[in-house]
C-alpha cells in the first residue's frame, strides 16, 4: 500500500515543445521581415490626402445605384459571369474525369514511376492562377470567349483530376475484383463496381468546383473577360461609387446563392433520402444536375463559343510562334535578380496577408459564430459581422487593393492588406465554424465557477480552437500565395507585376522564367505549409 | 443543509443526482420551487453578483469538462479564474501563476509529476484528480462533486474524499459507492425518480440500507 503512496517529485521547470516553439519563433521572424519589407518601419505608408475620397466611397455603401439603365447592365454582367462559371466548371469536370483515369493509382498499378510523373504533370496547370492562364490565353486566342472558359477549365481540371483520382482510389476494390472475376470487362466492372461507391463524392466535388468557378469568373472579368468583374473595374476607374457598391452587392448575392445551392447538394449527397417503394430519383439532386446541364447549354449559346477558334490556322500559328519564342527561358543576370526580388515581395505580401487574416479571424470568430444562448443584441451583432465577412470574401482582392490605395501609398503593403482583408472574409467564416463545433461544456464549467467572459474565452475556447484555426490559416496561405500573383498582375508588385510587364512587351523567354519561378514558389509554400501543419498535430 | 455539513446524495442512475447539483451551481434554472445557495438565488442574480456567487461554489463535474488542449497546471489554475483579473489569467498561460499552490494540490493527489502534461494525454483517473485539484485551488465555500472518485482506486478515492471534505467547506457529493458515503459524510440524502426519499444522518445508516438505492429504480 505504502508503495502506491510514495510521492513523486514534480519536474521543476516547464518544458516547452521544441519543434512547435521553433515553428512559432520562425513565424515571428518571417513576419517581422515581411513587415520591414513592406516599409512599415521606414517612412510613411499612409496617404493622408486620400481619406476624403475614401469617405465618399464608404458613404456610397448606403446608396447603391438603382436606376433602371444600370440595373439592366448589371443583370447582363451577372449572366456573363454565370455563363463563364458554368462552362468553365463543366470543362473542368470533363477534363477532370479523363485526367482522373490518367493519374489514378488504379490505372498505373505497380508502375510507380509512371504514376508519379503523371501526378507531377498536374502541378504545372495547377500552380498557375486562373488569371495567369487568362493572360496567356489572350495572347494565343485574342479576345475570344474561349479565353475565359479555358482559363477556368484548365487549372480547375487539373485539381479536379487529382481529387477525382483520390476518390476513385479510396473506393474498396473488392466489388470491382469480384466483377472482373466473373468475366466482366474493365469498363463495365468499373461502372458497376467502382463508380457507384464514388459517385456521391464526385457529384459533391463537381458542385463545389462550380461554386469556386463563380468567384474565378469574376476575377477573370477584372482582367477583361467581361461580366461582373469587368463592370466593377469599369465603375471603379470612372469613380462612380454608387455603381461600385451595386456591383459589390450583386457579387455578394451571387456568392451566397452559389454557396447555398452547392451546400444543399452536398448535404443531400452526404445524407440521402430513403428509397420509396418504387424507383425514384432524388428530386433535389435531379433538379440540380438538369439545371446545371441546361445552364451549360445556355452558356454555350449566350457566350457564342465556337470550336472553330480553337482549331483555326491563326491559333495554330500563334501557338507555334509563342512556343518557339518561349523556349529556352531567359536566364540573364538582371532578369534573374528581378525575379528573385519579386519572389521576395510575393512571399512577404502573402505572409502579411495571412497574419492580418488570422489575427482578425481569431478575434471575430466568437462574435461570428452562432451563439449557444442567443440574446437579441448578440444575434444582431452576429448577423452584421457575418454579412461583413461575406462582403469581404465576395469582392476580389484586386478591388480591395484599389480601395486601400485611397489611404495607403503604393507599394506591397496595399496589396498585402487587400489580400489580408479578402482572406479574413474566408478565414473568419472557417474560424466561426470551428468555434461552433467546439465542445461548449468545458467553457460552461468555467462560467459555473465564476470566470468572466474574457477568462472563459482564454481558458475554455482559445486552446481548443487554436489547432484547427492555425491549420486553416496555413492552408489559406497556400491559396494566398497564388492570389498574390493576381493582385500583382493588377499592379501591386511581386511576381504578378513582373509577369504582366513581360507579357506586355511579348518577352516570351522572360515569361517562361517567371512562370517557372511561380511554380517553384507555390510548390515550396505547399511543402512548408504541409510541414508546419504536421508539427501542429 | 447547514454550513460545514458533508452530504452524500445517493440514488440509482437517472434518479436526479446530477441535475440536483447542476441546479445548485446555477448551470440549470429551476423549473419550480425556490433555490437558495449560500443565501442567494442564482436564478435572480446576473452579471457580477452572479459571478461572485459562483466563485464561492466549486464543482467537480461528472464528465469533468476539462480543457484537453491545456496543460494540467492551467486546468488547475482555471479554479482561480473568478478571483483573477483577465490580464492575470492571460499572463498565467505564458508564465504559470500560483505554482506552489497548484503543486501542493497535485502532490496531495499524487499527480505533481504530470503538472506540465497536456491534459488530454492523461488517463481517466488522472483527469479526475485534475478536476478535484481545480476545486482545491478555487477554495470555495460549497463543493458540489458529481462522482468525484468513480475512476479512482480505493486508496485514492478515500484520499480525494478526505481532501474535498477537509477544505472546511460544505460538501455535497453524489456517490456510487455506499461505503465511501458512510465513511466521509455526515448526512445521506436518497433520491428516486427526482424526489427525496431518504434524508438521515449517516451515523444511523448501514451499508445494507444504502444498497437498496442502487440498481434499477423501482
Amino acid at each position: 500500500m505504502t508503495a502506491v503512496l510514495t510521492p513523486v517529485a514534480a519536474p521543476a521547470v516547464l518544458r516547452r515543445d521544441g519543434v512547435r516553439w521553433a515553428w512559432g519563433l520562425g513565424t515571428l521572424v518571417v513576419l517581422g521581415w515581411s513587415l520591414a519589407g513592406a516599409g512599415l518601419f521606414s517612412g510613411a505608408v499612409v496617404n493622408g490626402a486620400g481619406t476624403r475620397q475614401f469617405g465618399r466611397f464608404a458613404a456610397a455603401a448606403l446608396s447603391p445605384a438603382t436606376d433602371g439603365a444600370f440595373l439592366g447592365v448589371l443583370a447582363s454582367s451577372v449572366l456573363i459571369t454565370v455563363a463563364y462559371a458554368a462552362l468553365g466548371a463543366a470543362l473542368a469536370v470533363g477534363l477532370g474525369a479523363v485526367g482522373a483515369v490518367a493519374v489514378a493509382r488504379t490505372t498505373w498499378g505497380r508502375r510507380r514511376l509512371g504514376w508519379a510523373l503523371a501526378r507531377g504533370a498536374l502541378a504545372v496547370p495547377r500552380g498557375l492562377h486562373e488569371a495567369v492562364w487568362g493572360l496567356l490565353l489572350v495572347n494565343l486566342l485574342g479576345l475570344d470567349p474561349w479565353v475565359g472558359v479555358l482559363a477556368i477549365g484548365v487549372p480547375y481540371g487539373a485539381v479536379t483530376a487529382k481529387v477525382f483520382a483520390d476518390l476513385l482510389d479510396e473506393v474498396p476494390r473488392g466489388p470491382y475484383d469480384a466483377l472482373r472475376a466473373t468475366g466482366a470487362g474493365p469498363v463495365p466492372a468499373a461502372l458497376y463496381g467502382l463508380l457507384p461507391a464514388a459517385s456521391g463524392g464526385l457529384l459533391s466535388y463537381s458542385f463545389y468546383r462550380l461554386e469556386c468557378a463563380v468567384r474565378s469568373a469574376v476575377v477573370l472579368g477584372l482582367i477583361g473577360a467581361g461580366g461582373l468583374g469587368y463592370q466593377l473595374s469599369l465603375s471603379f476607374s470612372s469613380l462612380r461609387w454608387p455603381e461600385v457598391w451595386s456591383c459589390v452587392y450583386a457579387l455578394s448575392v451571387l456568392c451566397v446563392l452559389a454557396v447555398v445551392a452547392g451546400r444543399a447538394v452536398r448535404r443531400r449527397v452526404a445524407d440521402p433520402r430513403p428509397a420509396g417503394d418504387r424507383l425514384r430519383r432524388d428530386p433535389l439532386l435531379t433538379t440540380a444536375v438538369l439545371t446545371t446541364l441546361a445552364a451549360v447549354a445556355w452558356s454555350w449559346w449566350y457566350l457564342a463559343v465556337s470550336p472553330a477558334t480553337l482549331v483555326s490556322d491563326r491559333t495554330g500559328d500563334q501557338l507555334r510562334y509563342v512556343l518557339a519564342a518561349a523556349w529556352p527561358p531567359d536566364v540573364d543576370g538582371p532578369l534573374l535578380s528581378a525575379v528573385a526580388s519579386a519572389a521576395v515581395d510575393t512571399v512577404q505580401m502573402s505572409v502579411i496577408a495571412i497574419a492580418v487574416a488570422t489575427v482578425g479571424a481569431v478575434l471575430l470568430a466568437g462574435v461570428a459564430a452562432h451563439p449557444v444562448r442567443p440574446t437579441v443584441a448578440r444575434r444582431l451583432t452576429g448577423a452584421v459581422v457575418r454579412a461583413a465577412l461575406l462582403v469581404l470574401r465576395a469582392v476580389p482582392p484586386p478591388v480591395w487593393a484599389l480601395v486601400l490605395l485611397f489611404v495607403l501609398l503604393p507599394g506591397i503593403l496595399p496589396g498585402a492588406l487587400a489580400l489580408g482583408v479578402y482572406t479574413l472574409g474566408v478565414l473568419g467564416r472557417l474560424a466561426a465554424e470551428a468555434t461552433e463545433e467546439l465542445d461548449p461544456r468545458p467553457r460552461a464549467a468555467l462560467t459555473a465557477l465564476g470566470a468572466g467572459p474574457v477568462a472563459g474565452w482564454l481558458y475554455g475556447a482559445l486552446p481548443a480552437a487554436t489547432g484547427p484555426v492555425l491549420a486553416y490559416a496555413l492552408y489559406r496561405w497556400e491559396v494566398a500565395i497564388r492570389d498574390t500573383v493576381l493582385v500583382g498582375l493588377l499592379g501591386a508588385g511581386g511576381l504578378g507585376a513582373l509577369l504582366a510587364s513581360r507579357l506586355a512587351v511579348f518577352d516570351w523567354g522572360a515569361v517562361t522564367t517567371v512562370l517557372v519561378a511561380l511554380i517553384v514558389l507555390t510548390t515550396a509554400v505547399d511543402l512548408v505549409s504541409a510541414r508546419a501543419r504536421a508539427a501542429l498535430r | 443543509m447547514d454550513a460545514g455539513e458533508r452530504v452524500a446524495v445517493v440514488g440509482a442512475s437517472g434518479a436526479g443526482k446530477s441535475i440536483l447539483l447542476a441546479v445548485a451551481n446555477g448551470s440549470v434554472p429551476a423549473t419550480a420551487g425556490t433555490v437558495e445557495v449560500l443565501g442567494a438565488d442564482p436564478g435572480a442574480l446576473s452579471g457580477r453578483a452572479l459571478r461572485q456567487l459562483r466563485a464561492r461554489v466549486g464543482t467537480v463535474h461528472q464528465h469533468l469538462e476539462l480543457v484537453g488542449q491545456l496543460r494540467v497546471v492551467h486546468n488547475v489554475n482555471a479554479g482561480r479564474l473568478a478571483a483573477w483579473p483577465a490580464w492575470r489569467a492571460a499572463w498565467s498561460l505564458l508564465r504559470p501563476q500560483w505554482l506552489p499552490e497548484v503543486l501542493a494540490a497535485l502532490t496531495e493527489l499524487e499527480l505533481a509529476d504530470r503538472v506540465w502534461e497536456r491534459t488530454d494525454r492523461l488517463s481517466g483517473g488522472q483527469r479526475q484528480r485534475v478536476a478535484v485539484a481545480r476545486v482545491l485551488v478555487q477554495r470555495p465555500e460549497l463543493v458540489l462533486a458529481d462522482e468525484p472518485a468513480s475512476a479512482l482506486d480505493p486508496v485514492l478515492a478515500d484520499r480525494t474524499m478526505t481532501l474535498l471534505a477537509g477544505t472546511g467547506s460544505t460538501l455535497v457529493a453524489s456517490l456510487h459507492d455506499p461505503a465511501l458515503a458512510l465513511r466521509h459524510c455526515t448526512r445521506v440524502v436518497g433520491l428516486a425518480a427526482g424526489r427525496v426519499v431518504l434524508d438521515s444522518p449517516a451515523a444511523g445508516l448501514s451499508l445494507a440500507d444504502l444498497s437498496a438505492f442502487y440498481g434499477a429504480p423501482r
